[in-house]
């Protein structure tokens, strides 16, 4: 942050918007005076918030990475053994597996889903409206409440809700979450299910920039409905697309609660994700050490997903 | 342009001075104050029934000794909590917690040791209660103030229906399940029951906590005594092979665990056996006021486990009273625990119909039957009494009971898993927990 913000600050002639008003007499005396912290002063409460609750636990959460954590006896340098528990505890590589694979299904399943929802409930009407908020609740439902309701429609017996529907066209009882084949992609269902409603929303906004004159001109064209999306909407809504992505890969990437209260990585690990492994690891173990370690790993795991697709985006737009 | 590179700068520095601050020297000796209030953390819900039964068991001892207490209900993230304080050298004086965290609690030293010269009750303990606070070494760091066993819950109604004995071999056990799915108990001329409820999801180990009642009574082992404080795994012993084999097949082969089972977690399993899904549960007594609301009382009982290729040993737990290092009113600390296993300490932590915080007594002098006349409580101290078995106080427990419950879930998910491979995989991993705990038999 500090560069940005710091370079109009210190040079009060370069940004005049900065300067606070009635400055223009006592230009000279600012800089003597060392008004250089007038905006300092105005940045102070969230920089003090910041500092507090954001870079200190970040920093103390990397000293801690390297350490064996006891609080009460005094923490022990451990160097990166913390990270060697993490790398190589049985089933990490798996667990990163099934995260970039949950990431990667949820995140299509999400844009796609969520670009056909916006697409359909696109427009003016009052209707509308409401339709859009009533497809909008699966984002708004704690996910505890979305993560039992979905326990009881996947119930694994004949009459549990989703598997008397399969067996009206035919197929038998699924073990969904229960069965080591199904239980990743029940639980993707469950994520896209939750997050399509809110890809939605953003494509909705997207939609709005979409200039109305393309589609006409493309309808004279004689385009049809489904070239008008592939070749005017889909690249209008370009821009959209890559911040979705960051969003949802970030999210993706940090998935816990809904695995943690479906399958909690069961049955037989076929779900364990990178943070329900962190969780057993570092927090039910009490090895807050390891937890942190775990924690800095996927932390520069999204960075570095984000720097290369804001890379690609620049380029791009070059 | 300097000066504001140097404010950032400071900014970085200051927060690396404060966090560095945290870690100073160890544990002080206090200085000693016998008045000053004792503050106790115990784990159960604010606001619950468990915070109140501990505020009772707070207001005899305070009118009995004159010390002062502060009780502060911890549930979600105890032991996280917990560290937050020892990083700040300031531990509540007492914890109540569940026994298992010991070893734990012991190797961050957070614990003082306890001179039982100076707690007179202590000669009235239980020695199986007296033992679950000693750690590897033998010395004393807690004393239980309750204890429970597992017993098994049965649907009194669905058995007289179907006409069945209470089982009294793992054969009989495993035949009432089988009926209690397929012989449709509860007469509504569907096949939706099963006979035994089981909550084996990998959370919190509960797979490896239900799990041990059939484990032990098989003669097998998580990991077992190898002499001089060292263990080693046991889980491809052929009595654990044999354990591990039988369960499965009630779930694997006569299908009479609840559907959902490895993705359960004790709530929902505890609402199919409230709800007339399943039959059959083995859990502790904390459960039984829960059971006769939902339930009633009437339409269940309480049995002893059946005995099993060795015994019938069922799994002991409990609560501990843990004395906090670096407490500024040892003879508090001292007194408290004093109490909280004494005749009268444990008669008013039993007192109540619901938020008592004594289960079963740990005090020899305290019969149960004349604190609780039912019958039920009595199966359940007997169980303890003659069948109980703490997990052992190795300093963490925790990664042996996840890395077993990973492989019991893995097992009754997928009936296709070769179990051998399984469990010979288990005991690889279990060896690497032992070394890193530095327990490991050579």
């Amino acid at each position: 942050m500090s560069l940005d913000q710091a370079d109009p600050a210190a040079l009060p002639a370069a940004g005049p918007a900065t300067r606070p008003a009635g400055a223009d007499g006592s230009r000279k005396r600012g800089r003597r005076s060392g008004r250089w912290w007038t905006p300092w002063l105005f940045l102070a409460p969230a920089l003090l918030l910041f500092l507090y609750f954001k870079f200190i636990p970040m920093v103390s959460a990397l000293t801690m990475s390297f350490q064996d954590v006891q609080p009460y006896l005094g923490n022990k340098w451990v160097g990166t053994e913390n990270y060697a528990t993490v790398l190589q505890s049985l089933g990490f590589r798996e667990a990163a597996w099934h995260t970039v694979v949950l990431a990667a299904g949820q995140t299509a399943g999400s844009m796609a889903l969520g670009l056909a929802l916006a697409l359909l409930m696109e427009g003016q009407s009052r209707r509308l409206g409401f339709v859009r908020s009533a497809a909008f609740l699966p984002v708004v439902v704690p996910i505890a409440v979305v993560a039992e309701l979905w326990r009881i429609m996947y119930h694994p017996t004949e009459d549990g809700m989703l598997n008397s529907i399969l067996g009206l066209v035919g197929f038998g009882p699924s073990g969904f979450i229960n069965d080591p084949d199904s239980s990743m992609a029940s639980i993707m269902v469950t994520g896209i299910w939750r997050g399509a409603p809110y890809d939605m929303m953003i494509f909705l906004a997207g939609l709005t920039g979409v200039d109305r004159g393309l589609y006409e001109a493309a309808k004279v064209d004689g385009a049809s409905r489904w070239q008008r999306v592939r070749y005017v909407t889909v690249p209008g809504l370009r821009s959209v697309f890559s911040i979705l992505f960051i969003l949802a890969a970030i999210r993706g990437l940090r998935v816990f609660t809904e695995v943690f209260l479906l399958t909690n990585g069961g049955p037989n690990g076929s779900t364990e994700v990178v943070m329900t492994l962190i969780y057993k690891l570092g927090l039910e173990q009490n090895r807050l050490g390891v937890g942190a370690a775990g924690a800095v790993l996927l932390f520069v795991a999204t960075l570095i997903l984000t720097v290369v697709v804001q890379l690609l985006r620049r380029r791009e737009s070059k | 342009m300097q000066r504001s590179r140097w404010i950032g700068a400071g900014c970085l520095a200051s927060a690396l001075v404060l966090t560095s601050c945290t870690s100073g020297p160890a544990g002080v000796d206090a200085k000693q104050d016998p008045k000053a209030t004792l503050e106790l953390w115990t784990r159960t819900k604010p606001g619950g029934p468990g915070e109140q039964g501990t505020l009772k068991l707070t207001q005899a001892f305070e009118k009995a000794t004159g010390h002062k207490v502060k009780v502060t209900a911890i549930f979600d993230d105890f032991e996280t909590k917990l560290q937050q304080r020892a990083a700040q050298k300031k531990l509540p004086d007492l914890v109540m917690n569940d026994v298992t965290q010991l070893g734990a609690m012991n190797s961050q030293g957070l614990l003082r040791e306890i001179d039982l010269g100076r707690i007179k009750n202590s000669k009235d303990l239980i020695d199986r209660g007296l033992e679950s606070g000693k750690s590897l070494d033998g010395k004393q760091y807690a004393l239980p103030y309750s204890a429970q066993a597992s017993a098994l819950l049965i649907r009194k109604d669905w058995r007289a229906k179907l006409k069945l004995d209470t089982p009294k071999t793992w054969d009989d056990f495993a035949a009432m399940a089988k009926a209690f799915t397929t012989q449709d108990p509860d007469g509504d001329g569907k096949q939706n029951t099963s006979g035994l409820a089981a909550p084996l999801s990998t959370k919190r180990g509960y797979a490896s906590w239900y799990f041990s009642n059939f484990l032990w009574a098989a003669g097998g082992d998580f990991i077992t005594e190898a002499g001089k404080g060292t263990y080693k795994p046991a889980m491809t012993s052929k009595e654990s092979v044999e354990a591990m084999q039988w369960f499965r097949d009630l779930g694997c082969k006569d299908k009479s665990v609840q559907p959902g089972s490895v993705t359960m977690d004790t709530p929902p399993t505890n609402e199919t056996f409230e709800a007339g899904k399943t039959g059959m549960f083995v859990v502790g007594p904390y459960l039984l006021p829960r059971f006769d609301e939902s339930l009633g009382k009437d339409k269940y009982e309480v049995v002893p486990m059946p005995k099993g290729p060795k015994d019938a040993t069922v799994l002991a737990e409990g609560g501990s009273v843990y004395l906090m290092a670096g407490s500024e009113n040892r003879a508090g600390q001292d007194a408290f625990v004093d109490f909280a296993i004494s005749a009268e300490g444990q008669k008013v932590g039993m007192a109540g119909d619901t938020g008592f915080v004594v289960q079963l007594p740990v005090n020899k002098t305290v019969d149960i039957t004349q604190v609780r006349p039912d019958p039920r409580w009595q199966t359940y101290a007997e169980a303890y009494r003659t069948s109980g078995r703490y997990a052992p106080s190795i300093p963490n427990w925790t990664p042996v009971r996840q890395a077993t419950a990973d492989t019991v879930n893995a097992l009754m998910a997928d009936c296709g898993l070769d179990l051998r491979t399984k469990l010979t995989e288990l005991d690889k991993q279990l060896a690497g927990i032992l070394k890193e705990q530095g327990i490991a038999a050579s």
